[in-house]
């Protein structure tokens, strides 16, 4: 959609049904009604899962699950796909990082979702990891929140997910954030990154990482939730004004709109990067920690260098 | 008709029908950013609001 006038009367009725249309998509341009859309969204997720072959027979799955919208899909989604599946069970994970005015209620939020799915639910805490919720450790430092943030949660996760006995941790990714991550490892020169992030291959832990929702773009995931009354009525995390994220994200909307399927052709560019390079000669090898063991590619992991910086 | 914006602001206008990809426009609204529904049911954007329809557009939170 361009600039001008706007198209006025659109489709009155879904593209494969008589029902009214609450989103229209491109390529191919189709309306969908809320059921075909609740359709194309598990059929575009479970074919990711298929084509990637993100879940074996067997496995358990940590989902985490911080309660917001990405999250909420993926755990739904992988609840329905569930019945298909031979012998694979499902733990939602959600990470209390201890976000004053926001984590409170998406942990609430979190909660009211697994007891209407039935689904096991643990959840944990900076606090428990570090001693100090994220607000207490983040004073004077805010503009790194994110990366702070990220490592600490990644660490919770994992920890709760080995605990639980999992052998994959899901997580709510969606187009959007993969093309938002292939442009900022780009913009930041991360080479390393650019490649290291796709697929269940991805693991820097022993758990390997999948990503169901890599597909689907994160306007799909809110109508999804909204149509079925699921969409989570919750305020952004506060700390994302500090994170170049949010300047990426609106500058990819803007073009993605401008030009659709520029999210797509992004990861497409990266996934041919990702083929021609060979890793061994960009990465570093990996080692252990020294403090805790953990595998890292310097002297000491992420975990151990920030909890050395914030003198924990 | 009555239109609810993500910044909480409200806007009542007369009942000429407009599209609701012209309201997001009017207001520089991504429309990849926002959902948006019309008597509390989803609508895409060229869906049209006119009478006394009562539009609610919702911004898509990053995360979650
Ligand atoms: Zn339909
Ligand atoms: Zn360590």
């Amino acid at each position: 959609m361009g600039q001008g006038n706007p198209e006025m009367g659109g489709a009155e009725r879904c593209t494969f049904c008589a029902e009214p249309p609450v989103i229209r998509l491109s390529e191919p341009d189709r309306h969908l009604c809320a059921a075909h859309l609740i359709c194309e969204i598990e059929e575009r997720a479970a074919r990711t899962i298929r084509e990637r072959e993100l879940v074996r027979p067997h496995d358990r799955i940590a989902v985490a699950f911080s309660g917001g919208k990405d999250s909420t899909a993926l755990l739904l989604i992988l609840s329905r796909l569930l019945l298909s599946w031979d012998d694979v069970s499902l733990v939602a994970i959600t990470v209390d990082e201890g976000i004053a005015g926001y984590r409170d209620d998406t942990i609430r939020a979190a909660e009211e979702v697994t007891k209407k799915l039935g689904i096991e639910h643990i959840c944990v805490s900076f606090t428990d990891l570090v001693g100090d919720d994220l607000d207490t450790l983040l004073v004077g430092r805010e503009t790194n929140a994110c990366s702070v943030c990220g490592i600490l949660r990644r660490k919770a996760l994992t920890v709760a997910a080995h605990d639980a006995g999992a052998t994959k941790i899901a997580t709510g990714h969606n187009l959007d954030d993969e093309a938002q991550s292939v442009l900022m490892n780009t913009l930041r020169g991360d080479l390393p990154r650019l490649v290291r992030t796709s697929d269940a291959d991805s693991s820097d832990c022993f758990i390997p990482r999948i990503k169901p929702l890599a597909d689907v773009a994160e306007k799909e995931i809110a109508a999804y939730l909204f149509v079925q009354d699921l969409f989570p009525f919750l305020p952004e995390c506060p700390y994302t004004r500090y994170a170049l994220r949010r300047e990426v994200r609106s500058m990819l909307s803007a073009l993605e709109q401008q030009h659709p399927g520029t999210m797509r052709n992004l990861i497409k560019s990266k996934r041919a990067i990702e083929k021609q390079v060979d890793r061994s000669t960009i990465s570093e090898p990996l080692r252990r920690c020294r403090q805790c063991g953990d595998p890292c590619s310097g002297e000491l992991c992420q975990v151990c260098s920030l909890r050395k910086s914030l003198g924990k | 008709m009555k239109i609810f914006f993500p910044d909480s602001t409200t806007k009542i206008t007369a009942g000429e029908p407009v599209s609701i990809g012209w309201i997001l426009q009017q207001r520089d609204i991504n429309p990849s950013e926002v959902i948006v529904s019309r008597n509390g049911k989803l609508v895409p954007e060229d869906a049209v609001a006119s009478g006394d329809d009562e539009i609610r557009i919702i911004r898509i939170a990053h995360g979650g």
